[in-house]
Order: structure tokens, then sequence, then C-alpha cells
């Protein structure tokens, strides 16, 4: 039986004299089985043999290993094909947690989600992004414990993973963070990963509210197969989300798909996407058609003393609000310019736009679809799909979990820890969690008060 | 009355009037001759019982037959086998409350994979997606509920006071909700305040649950319980062993309304409004089975309720004359 060609590259180690053991030369065929089970891309011992060209032995010898380690499970029958019907292998997927959340302007959301990915429960608050980071961090550190108590109590975490407005830069570290990078100018010099590292004690990984919400769209929601996809996200910011060949695209520096920043013009007017067509554009011309006496059922929400945000404008277009309609044809169309743009430029299957204007009415959806009809190749537009999300918020948690769970199971990462059974043993992860622990805390927090303190669950 | 909560998936709410119905949506649903089932939790409660009166009555007048009403006890595995069954007398549309979160998503996720409009009540199985697997989820602002509840417990506990939180151990949406925004109104509002918590998982479970929690915590100056019914349980329980709490609970039933009328333990109630939850459910039940837009999360605002207005409280919610015990207690009749 040929080895694995890194199996050989991993037998080229320095090591002692004699045979090397199976734990030193073990971790690459262990890397590869337990990625082609938890792909579902085998899952028998005879499609593991067929899709990895490793020996019945060593596949045998090597589920036994991941079976020790509780990250595979082959208590289940599968159907027989004639004779015996053959025993399932299966990806321990409930073996730990990854905790998840997502912050944006006006909310944040926390989950638990298995390695795999799925969501286990989540909860989702409103909250001022503009509140001091210390606060929010807290808050978001007492959910997390309160989900922890109620949903994993046996269970370890094995990550955490975090949705962020803005544009996060990829490149700075490794396989986990162990710095916190630039993510918001008012949270500069506040040591997000650092704390929730040291609070938790398991890696940290950091993505924009865009790219957490296209992967979501992409493994869970309606890119699910897809292999290429454009994901739009409508709010104060409008961004696009990339898929090129199954994956996130997210250029050299993770500032891929930035499309609010481009010019456009309307109405005469010139200036950035996010400000000739988001929802605070929305919310102004809203304000102005209650006042002016344009629109009846946005000054009646005024008169009973309600708000006008964008979501009272997008619900006013949907009943039929003639100005309310106009100010959402004119966002639409001119988010359509640049989706259109994108998709001569990758011709997509599929494009999601997301965002609660896009999902509380239609008038959005159908001015984005005419002007990317309009303004495409015909080929482009054949066989293309303009729809809406479906997932709400709930697409920015379960994309978190699945950046958290490809880099733990990432085959370079995976070799490090596979054989401690858990990525808390990984070295570098130990080695930043020893050097934290020997740093004094660079911005200590205030005392807790005396509600936050001992084993609360929300303390 | 503003919602304070967020949906399952991070929705803001609508209000019941987005799915108001029109006479042409009425005249229209009657030639269509719909038929509905419904799953709830219990039967047994007051809530389920206004919840119904609410629901059923606008489906008389729309036309469409309630096939079948059903009482899952609580019980995740009664509620999937109940659910299957009524997939098999193929109803247009079915109103559940699901009684758990992991355990009977599936069975809900094959109600709309036979075509059948699901409407959701108080609770969103984690993964089921409105649109996808759901048609809308009608529930009280639950969040709303917890900090009503924590702002009318407030003023009955003492500077550094400790309290406890009987919360309920199934994975609910509506439930969580109003636990964690209990705590958060005391953490922001009640620094001082400790908070001790606990969970049941089934009601009668409740009583010797608190009285543990009590005993394990003596100096406990007042209790938070995520429903009436376990909250008049543990009530009693800590009666009988010569112990009375301030409490706060959720939801007005007839005997949380006698009992905050008579000054017994329960100082505040958030109360829900399930009549009017019915009629929104069926409602929305109504216009998806019109094709019409409706929206994935509808929330009702709760009412904060202590003995000044309990009477006429009770008469907003239940749509009847408060009891004659509650009237009584307040010197408003002999």
């Amino acid at each position: 039986m040929p080895p694995s060609a890194p199996a050989q590259a991993e037998s080229l180690r320095p090591r002692g004299k004699g045979r090397p053991r199976t734990a030193e030369t073990a971790a690459p065929s262990l890397v590869e089985l337990l990625n082609l089970v938890r792909s579902e891309t085998a899952t028998t011992r005879q499609e593991l043999e067929r899709h990895s060209d490793l020996g019945r032995a060593v596949v045998a010898d090597r589920l036994t290993m991941l079976g020790d380690l509780g990250l595979v499970d082959e208590s289940e029958l599968g159907t027989a094909t004639g004779g015996r019907a053959p025993r399932l292998v299966r990806f321990a997927a409930r073996k730990a947690a990854i905790l998840v959340a997502t912050l944006d302007q006006t909310a944040i959301g926390v989950g638990v989600a298995d390695l795999s990915g799925n969501l286990l429960t989540e909860h989702h608050e409103a909250a001022d992004l503009a509140a001091p980071p210390e606060q929010l961090t807290e808050r978001l550190s007492a959910l997390f414990r309160w989900s922890l108590d109620r949903h994993t109590a046996a269970q370890g975490v094995w990550g955490l993973s975090l949705s962020v407005p803005g544009a996060v830069q990829s490149g700075t570290d490794g396989a986990f963070l162990t710095t916190t990078p630039p993510i918001m100018p008012a949270w500069e010099g506040f040591p997000l990963v650092e704390s929730l590292t040291r609070g938790f004690g398991v890696p940290v990984w950091i993505r924009s509210s865009v790219e957490t919400m296209t992967m979501g769209e992409l493994h869970a929601g309606a890119g699910l197969g897809q292999r290429t996809m454009l994901f739009i996200k409508v709010g104060r910011r409008i961004g696009a989300g990339i898929v090129c060949d199954g994956q996130l695209f997210r250029g050299a520096q993770g500032a891929a798909g930035l499309i609010g920043s481009l010019p456009v013009t309307s109405g005469g007017q010139t200036g950035s996407l996010d400000s000739l067509a988001g929802s605070e554009m929305i919310q102004r011309e809203g304000m102005a058609a209650a006042t002016d006496g344009r629109s009846a059922v946005l000054a009646d929400i005024l008169r009973r003393g309600g708000e006008i945000s964008a979501i009272e404008v997008s619900q006013a277009a949907q009943v039929g609000d003639a100005a309310s309609i106009s100010i959402l044809a004119t966002s639409g169309h001119l988010i359509g310019q640049v989706v259109a743009t994108l998709a001569n430029a990758l011709n997509p299957d599929l494009i999601v736009l997301s965002g609660s204007i896009v999902q509380t009415n239609d008038i959005l959806l159908a001015a984005v679809r005419e002007a990317v009809y309009g303004a495409s190749h015909p080929l482009v537009t054949r066989d293309l799909r303009i729809i809406r999300s479906q997932m709400g918020s709930s697409a920015g948690l379960v994309g978190a979990a699945r950046v958290a769970s490809e880099a733990l199971f990432a085959p370079a990462f995976l070799k490090e820890w596979v054989m401690q059974g858990s990525p808390l043993g990984h070295p570098a992860f130990s080695d930043y969690i020893g050097r934290l622990a020997d740093i004094p805390k660079a911005a200590p927090a205030a005392p807790p008060p005396p509600s936050r303190q001992g084993k609360e669950p929300l303390a | 009355m503003t919602i304070s909560g967020l949906g399952p998936h991070g929705e803001r709410a609508a209000p019941p009037e987005r799915v108001t119905l029109l006479p042409d949506d009425r005249a229209a649903a009657k030639t269509a001759g719909w038929r509905v089932g419904v799953a709830l939790h219990t039967l047994e409660s007051d809530w389920a019982k206004q919840l119904l009166a609410g629901m059923v009555g606008i489906f008389g007048d729309c036309g469409a037959a309630v096939i079948d009403v059903v009482d899952c006890g609580f019980s995740p595995e009664r509620q999937v086998a109940e659910l299957d069954r009524l997939i098999a007398l193929h109803p247009d549309a079915i109103i559940s409350l699901p009684v758990a979160n992991e355990q009977v998503a599936a069975a809900h996720a094959r109600v709309s994979a036979a075509g059948i409009k699901l409407i959701l009540l108080d609770n969103a199985p984690t993964g089921l997606l409105p649109g996808k697997h759901y048609t809308a989820l009608v529930s009280a602002d639950n969040f709303g509920l917890g900090k009503i509840a924590a702002a009318g417990l407030s003023p009955h506990l003492p500077h550094g006071a400790e309290v406890g939180v009987l919360g309920f151990a199934a994975d609910f949406f509506a439930t969580n909700e109003r636990e964690i925004a209990f705590i958060k109104w005391l953490q922001a509002n009640r620094t001082d305040i400790r908070v001790h918590v606990a969970r049941f998982g089934r009601i009668d479970e409740a009583a010797e649950l608190g009285e543990r929690l009590v005993s394990e915590h003596p100096n406990l100056a007042g209790l938070f319980i995520v429903w009436d019914t376990p909250a008049l349980a543990v009530s009693a329980r800590l009666a009988a062993r010569g112990r009375a709490l301030p409490l706060a609970t959720v939801d007005l039933g007839e005997a949380a309304a006698i009992d905050i009328a008579k000054n017994g333990s329960v100082r505040c109630i958030a109360a829900q409004q399930p009549y009017q939850q019915g009629i929104a459910a069926a409602q929305t039940v109504i216009l998806s089975l019109l094709t019409r837009p409706v929206p994935a999360w509808i929330a009702l605002p709760g009412i904060s309720v202590t003995r000044g207005n309990v009477v006429e409280s009770f008469q907003t919610i239940w749509r009847q004359p408060a009891p004659k015990e509650v009237l009584r207690a307040l010197g408003l009749s002999s």
C-alpha cells in the first residue's frame, strides 16, 4: 500500500533512531480521513479507502484512533447494498461547540453552533454599537456564558467567531487571531481578541458581516451547492460577498466587495452608493415625504408618535405608499447598476439580497432585478436568479460558525492538534494562551458589579 | 407600546395591525373553505383557552374549519407524532406552538415540506427559517415581558437584595427571552442586586425547585418565575413552609389575578394578550393562504399588571369581567 504524499512528507521529519511511532506518522492520514468524513465525501470505510488511497488496515487503525479521540462515531448502520449493512462513519460534530456572535449598528446576536457549523441556539437583542467597547464586550461575554450554561454544559468550546460591521483586514495573523485587527474606529486600541481569548480560553476569528452572511447563505441558505454567487447586503452600508468556485473570495486585504464606496449619480447628485442608496438615504427621504405631505402613511406614523426609520419606509412601500415606493425604487436601481457591473464581471448563478430593508418589501428587489437585467449581457442573465435571503440575521451567525469550523479543520492547522484530540492543545495556541497569561491586561475593565460576580449564567 | 425584543432570527417586529383582514379578504377566504389544524403545548391553561377563542372566532368569520386541536402535553415526542398525524389529514394550514427546539424541528419542517402553511406560536426551533420552513411566527414580545417583570418587582427589593429566577429548562424562545431580559434589566438598573438562577424541566418540578432555591439562598428577597402556573405552585409551597416572597411572573391567569388583588405574593405580572395573539395568528393563516405577503415575526406588546390596574387589565386581556374574588378583594363588589 503506497503511503499518501503527506505521509511521505511527514516521514522525512528529523526523528530518533528506529521505526517512527504511529503517533508521529499518523497525523496526515488522520487529517485526510477526518476531513473526508466531516465533509461527508465518504461515509463508510469502503468509501474512505477509495477516496484516500489508504489501505484497509490503515483506515481501520486511523478510524479507531479518531474514535478514541471522540472525533468520529461509527455506531450507526447504513443501508445494505447486498450483504451486510455497512457501518456509517460520522463526524462527531457535537464533540465541542463554537461560540458565535454578530455585532451590527443596532443589534447583537449570539449563538452556539456544533463543529459542523450548525446553529444549536441563537438570541438577538437590540444594542448600540456606539456604546463603549468594554460594555458591549461584557454584554457579549454574559450572553455567551448564558448560552453555554444552557446548551453545552457537558461539552467544551473550541472556538469563538465574530461578525463585525466593517471589513476585517486579512493576512495579519496565522490560523487564528492573536491580536485585534482594526475593525471599527471607535474600537481602536481595545483588545477584543485578547479579552475573549482570555475569557473563554479558545481561539478567536473575526470577519466582516458581509463575509459571514455570505458564508451562511452559501452553506445553509439559498446558496447551498452553488459555485458562483453574489451576496448583497443592504443596510446603512452596502457590501457584496463574492463566492467563486464554491469559496468565499476575500481579496488581498480582506476588502473584496466594498461596493458601497463606488460613486453613483442620482437626480443630478453624485455620491457613494452607501450615501445615495443606503438606509440613511431611505430614512431621510422617508422623513421628508412624511413632513411635506407626499406620504400619508408615514405622516400617520409620525402623528401617532412613532419614528421613521428605513424599515417604516420599507413597510409603507409594501402597503402601496407611492412616495415610499419611489424612494425604494431609486435605491434599488442604484444598487442594481453597481450589482450589474459585478454580475457582468463574475457571471454568477445566483444573486442574493439581504438586510431588513430588502426583507420587508418587494419593491427594492424588483428594482434591482430590473437594473441588473437591463444592464447585463444576455448570457449573464440567461439562468441568473436574483432572490431575497430567507435567513435574516441568522446568516451571520451560521456563517461565523462556518468560518471557525473551516479554520479549525484546515489541514495545516488540524495536523498540529489532531493527535491531542482538541485544538486547544495546538502548540501555537497553547503558546499564545501562555503568553496572554504573562501579559497584564492592557485595559482592565471596571470591576464587575455584585450581580455579575460568581458563576451566575448571565454574570 | 413598543416592542423591545428581536425575533428568533433577529427580525424586527411587525405589529398585529400588519395582518388585519379586509372585507375582501374575508369574502375570498369564505369561498375557499380552508381546513386548519392546531397543535398547542397544552389546552388546559387560561392562556391556551383564550388563544383558541381568538383564533377560532376569526376562522369562523372566514369560513375556515378547525379540523383538530391537539394537546401535546408539553411532550416533544407527542408533538412529533401529532404533527405527523395532522399532516396525513392534509389540512391547508397548521398552527403549532413548538414545545421544544431541536427535538421537534424536523417534524415542523415536514409540515411545510408537505405543502401545508405552517404558522408558529411563541417559539421557532433553531434552524427553521421563515419563508422556507414556516410562514410566520406570532408571539408576545417576550423580551419586553421580562423587562416589565423586572421593573415591576424592583420596588419590592431592598438595596443589595438577592433575587431568584426560576426559568424553564426546555430550550424555548419565549422563556429564554423572558429570563435574559429580566436579568438584563436588573443588571442595567439595579446593579446592587445579585441573581440566582435555577430551571425546571416540568411544571410539577417547579414547586420543589423553588423551595430548594430559597433554602440554598436564604437571603432571597424576591422571585421571578417565567409563567404563572409554576409561579403559583412555588408560592403555595413556600406559603406552606411559612415563607412569603414577592413574586413577579408572566401571564394574568385567573388565580394570579386573585393573588395580586388579595395582596398575595404576586406583586407584578407581565401579561400577554393571548386572545389578540390568537386573532393575529388566524389572520396570518388566512392572509398567507390568500398568498399575501406576511411578516416573518408578528409580536404583541405585553401589559404591566399590578394590584392597581388588575381589573381593567383582566378585562382588556380576557375580554370578560374580572372574577368576583378579584372585585371583592378590591372593594369593587360585595
